[in-house]
């Protein structure tokens, strides 16, 4: 569309950022405020002198900063897990001209709706059986299977794109399934595989009900839940609970801030399939 | 040995270890659930026979599942609705080149990108009534000279709720608005504009029509999201005040996770999955029709 950008296409423009930001930027004042500051009248808008000390207290006194390190360990293994099982499923159903292919794919997409609140109940009494429950190996599986069929779905779509000329050559060379996929279609899905890895990190890093049951000791818990439940009862001490955000959405404003072409690329192949 | 069947094989065994998962993580738990939701279960000791209808009846027959179904519907029809409408309207602004388009881009995605749980500790934080940011945004502009409780109020809190919803998940409505708004050639709109079509005609007569299957798979996808709307309340308001803002999941979570009523909350769950089943029937129909 031919258009000319007005001042008040740009004063809108800024409204919005405003509504978007504000929030965000008012966790990392609070961050940065001493607990007098935070509960003062008048409200003290841009602290008049910084302080440092509430990330020392997250990082060094208190659980905080442990739920974010779990969280790491956690989303990265099931990242690399989701993906490379996803690649390799993504590869039959989209390649391999068998039977059933299809039948595959409405499974696995039909399987990504299904609600937390339903598998819930069988996870938590067949894990509790099986000694699953407070182990990060439990919440790692569950993961898997949570999210496999996204993950399917964003591979298939992509490697659906990706000429078939070039794999038919090595298979009529004689090479095995195996290195057609790694060694030849892996390297031409990179954008595909990345797009899925980061959809698939925050999607882990987000997820908050199956972390809630699986993981229930103090110590174990994946930093959504751990900040999430740190308001207790009786004391909610904000200007901890404000950096631990802060420290939390880290990871996914750098993700964001540096792939977001590829995040929306992946993201809108996921729901729309253009 | 036989192509095809050697194809069949390789493809079986690609897929198997993932369909093995989801079969096991997702499909059986499912399934089990209907299970339990017929039967009579005793914690730790599990099921003690079955127990026909009697689960179904006691729960429909309750005020506080009542309450949550129609705080559910409530949340999801409000929420998903000024979605779309604030989407559509976010992607039209964006779509036009201004300069630090990329930028603005980013930032309105970034409460998308943020855990749900954290976006909620955050609200929290700013509705706080004494100390929260806007309490104390508006009382020094003059706005209100009292603090409001908006969390701790009827009907308040729901709507506070709601504009978190709004908050967090327009900018990926505006989204895939986009990607349907990018694919229209812009040649279209210089051919409305010499036949003498002005802005909103073009507006209403082209880019509506066209962005419509986008909007509808957007709509489906973020109400089936809307209906299973947990961490939000479980954070933001605990489902109070008065359970006005708990949610199917919310209460249903409490049926399993705290009374430890496995067979009642089972029951939660199979309505909340019919529901969201229908949902998703018609929106796995639309894709494929988008498809062909």
């Amino acid at each position: 569309m031919k258009q000319r950008t007005s001042i008040g296409h740009y004063i809108l423009i800024l409204v919005l950022l405003v509504i978007f930001f504000v929030p965000i930027l008012w966790i990392f004042l609070t961050s940065i405020k001493t607990s007098g500051e935070i509960y003062a009248w008048p409200p003290v808008f841009i602290p008049a002198a910084p302080t440092l000390n509430n990330y020392a207290t997250v990082l060094f006194d208190s659980n905080l900063g442990l739920y974010i390190l779990n969280s790491l360990v956690i989303c990265t293994i099931s990242t690399i897990l989701v993906v490379l099982l996803a690649s390799l499923a993504g590869y039959g159903i989209s390649r391999v001209a068998f039977k059933g292919a299809g039948v595959f794919f409405i499974f696995f997409l039909s399987m990504s709706m299904f609600p937390q609140l339903s598998i819930a109940p069988s996870i938590f009494l067949w894990f509790s059986r099986l000694g699953l429950l407070n182990r990060f190996t439990g919440l790692i599986i569950a993961y898997l299977g949570l999210f496999l069929p996204l993950a399917i779905w964003i591979l298939t779509t992509y490697m659906k794109t990706i000429p078939e000329d070039i794999e038919d050559s090595a298979r009529i060379d004689g090479c095995s399934v195996f290195r057609i996929i790694f060694q030849i279609l892996f390297p031409l899905a990179i954008p595909g595989v990345i797009a899925a890895s980061l959809i698939m990190f925050i999607f882990s890093w987000n997820e908050f009900f199956l972390s809630l049951i699986i993981l229930s000791k103090d110590t174990l818990r994946t930093a959504t839940v751990g900040i999430a439940l740190y308001p207790g009862e009786y004391a909610f001490p904000w200007e901890l609970i404000s950096t631990a955000t802060f420290l939390a959405i880290i990871p996914l404003a750098l993700l964001l801030f540096f792939f977001q072409q590829r995040i929306i690329s992946g993201l809108t192949a996921g729901a729309l399939k253009s | 040995m036989n192509r095809s069947v050697k194809e069949y094989r390789t493809g079986l065994l690609l897929v198997l270890p993932a369909f093995i998962l989801v079969f096991f993580i997702l499909f059986l738990p499912t399934l089990n659930t209907f299970r339990l939701s017929f039967s009579h279960f005793k914690f730790p000791r599990g099921v003690q026979g079955s127990n026909g209808l009697q689960n179904y009846i006691y729960i429909l027959k309750d005020r506080e599942f009542l309450q949550s179904f129609l705080n559910t519907i409530n949340f999801a029809a409000v929420s998903v609705l000024f979605e779309v409408l604030f989407g559509i309207f976010l992607a039209v602004i964006i779509n036009k080149a201004f300069i630090g388009r990329g930028l603005v881009r980013t930032v309105i995605l970034f409460p998308w990108v943020l855990p749900t749980a954290l976006n909620a500790i955050v609200w929290r934080w700013l509705f706080n009534t004494d100390f929260g940011f806007i309490n104390s945004m508006l009382r020094t502009l003059h706005i209100i000279s009292t603090n409001i409780n908006w969390l701790g109020k009827i009907p308040l809190a729901m709507n506070s709720m709601i504009s978190v919803a709004i908050w967090k998940t327009s900018s990926f409505i505006a989204l895939m608005v986009l990607t349907g708004l990018q694919t229209i050639p812009m040649q279209v709109y210089e051919a409305a504009e010499i036949d003498g079509a002005s802005r909103q005609q073009q507006f209403l007569k082209i880019t509506v029509p066209l962005i419509i299957p986008s909007i509808l798979l957007a709509l489906l996808f973020r109400s089936m999201d809307a209906l299973r709307s947990f961490e939000l309340p479980f954070s933001l308001t605990q489902g109070g005040p008065a359970g006005s803002t708990q949610t199917l999941s919310l209460f249903g979570y409490r049926q399993f996770f705290q009374y430890l009523k496995f067979d009642l909350g089972a029951v939660v769950s199979v309505v909340q999955f019919l529901f969201i089943l229908v949902l998703g029937i018609l929106y796995i129909r639309l894709l494929r029709r988008d498809e062909s």
